[in-house]
């Protein structure tokens, strides 16, 4: 199920969490109301660890990770690196990287199998991405903009991008990703969807802002209905069905 | 807190100590005085300035090379917590210091040494070429005259002695 939350009268929830399919990492805010949400939600199969980088709140735009790893930016201190490897699961790789474009949650985003960086990324960091998170890496940008996590949301299930991303680019992408993709938007109308959102293969969070046709598309393509699989109950999901079938013919 | 190096003399920055300059290429410089920071304004290079540690290593005056120094070091993988681990970290500390400084004065030693032999060759060099100074060439002159009659001297007893022996 989709989830409207805040943090604190804020709607960009991916800036302030990082949500992967081991662990979820949230924002230390004023008030515990963000916290508990995630917490309700998660805490019976995943870890949700309070986490700060370099002092900052924005932990979603500076780091990313998925089910096998999570890269920090340099930034972060030694502090912080302990406290995330004390609370995360052993089975996630931890590493912190030297790299200029140090906001990674903006220039990588990834699920469990491949990654979009942006075409300015060190090569370093491109090798160091492949060892820990154990993913294919494809230099894109995502309509024009080359902040691809900014613009840019997926997991192992679907993705959504950039509202005005051109059909053709998006088949592109989703044939490099092996996922369904929609062009959308969240928050009312933002079309930073990467910022506005945070994702797994079960759960998804979104802004409060978030209306209801945006919530169904995302449902949908992410496929969080309850059953949806299954039954295809909605028209939505169906649609995304046949999107899926779609794709996979196209493959083969 | 992390104890930062300064990067002009390699001195330790203590948290609330000296400033911090970034490049716009993300390159952090810190700095533990202002000494150290101005000089860095005046485009000195560390290895050219020579009270710099950055000095004393590049021109072979402190022990650079070193397993030692492997130990402390800015490490990008944690490691989970182990109160065992750390323990032993903790005394493992010390001795490596110890033996860091062991080294390092060992190697400071060496090098003394070489000078020295390196200076007693100058001196003996420098003897013989002002010899002069010291003692008279014609001095020897003199000498050598004297040696030579009391060599005749004794060649004639040489053959004295062979005469009696026949």
């Amino acid at each position: 199920m989709a989830v409207r939350v805040q943090f604190e009268n804020n709607n960009e929830v991916g800036v302030f969490s990082k949500l992967t399919n081991s662990y979820c990492l949230v924002a230390m805010g004023g008030s515990e109301n963000f916290y508990s949400v995630f917490e309700s939600e998660l805490s019976e199969t995943i870890p949700v660890v309070h986490t700060s980088i370099a002092g900052c709140r924005i932990i979603g735009r500076m780091t990313v990770g998925n089910r096998h790893g999570l890269l920090v930016p340099n930034t972060t201190t030694d502090q912080e690196l302990q406290h995330i490897r004390n609370s995360l699961p052993d089975s996630v790789k931890i590493q912190r990287v030297e790299e200029k474009l140090s906001a990674l949650g903006n220039v990588i985003t990834c699920n469990d199998y491949v990654a979009l960086v942006h075409p300015d990324l060190d090569r370093e960091t491109e090798e160091i991405l492949q060892d820990t998170l154990k993913v294919e890496v494809f230099r894109q940008s995502v309509a024009t903009n080359v902040l691809v996590g900014s613009y840019c949301l997926f997991s192992n299930q679907g993705g959504i991008v950039h509202p005005k991303t051109p059909s053709q680019e998006q088949d592109e992408l989703s044939s490099l990703l092996q996922v369904p993709l929609v062009a959308g938007s969240v928050n009312r109308g933002s079309e930073l969807v990467g910022a506005g959102a945070v994702v797994n293969d079960w759960s998804m969070f979104c802004g409060m802002d978030t209306t209801a046709t945006e919530l169904s598309v995302l449902e949908s393509i992410f496929r969080l209905n309850a059953g949806g699989i299954a039954t295809g109950s909605s028209a939505s999901s169906i649609q995304g069905e046949n999107m899926r079938n779609v794709l996979i013919e196209s493959m083969t | 807190m992390r104890i930062e190096k300064c990067y002009f003399c390699s001195g330790h920055v203590y948290p609330g100590h000296g400033i911090q300059f970034v490049r716009n290429d993300s390159k952090i410089f810190r700095f533990c005085r202002s000494k150290c920071h101005s000089a860095f304004k005046k485009k000195k290079n560390p290895r050219k300035v020579r009270w710099t540690k950055a000095f004393r290593k590049a021109a072979g005056k402190e022990l650079a090379v070193d397993p030692s120094f492997e130990f402390e070091k800015r490490r990008n993988v944690p490691v989970k917590y182990d109160r065992d681990l750390w323990q032993k970290t903790v005394s493992a500390i010390k001795k490596v210091e110890e033996i860091k400084q062991k080294r390092s004065a060992q190697f400071i030693m060496q090098r003394m040494k070489k000078a020295k032999t390196i200076e007693k060759e100058k001196d003996v060099k420098e003897v013989q070429r002002n010899m002069s100074l010291i003692r008279s060439p014609a001095a020897g002159l003199k000498m050598a005259q004297q040696e030579s009659v009391v060599e005749e001297i004794h060649e004639s007893d040489d053959e004295m002695q062979i005469a009696e022996e026949v």
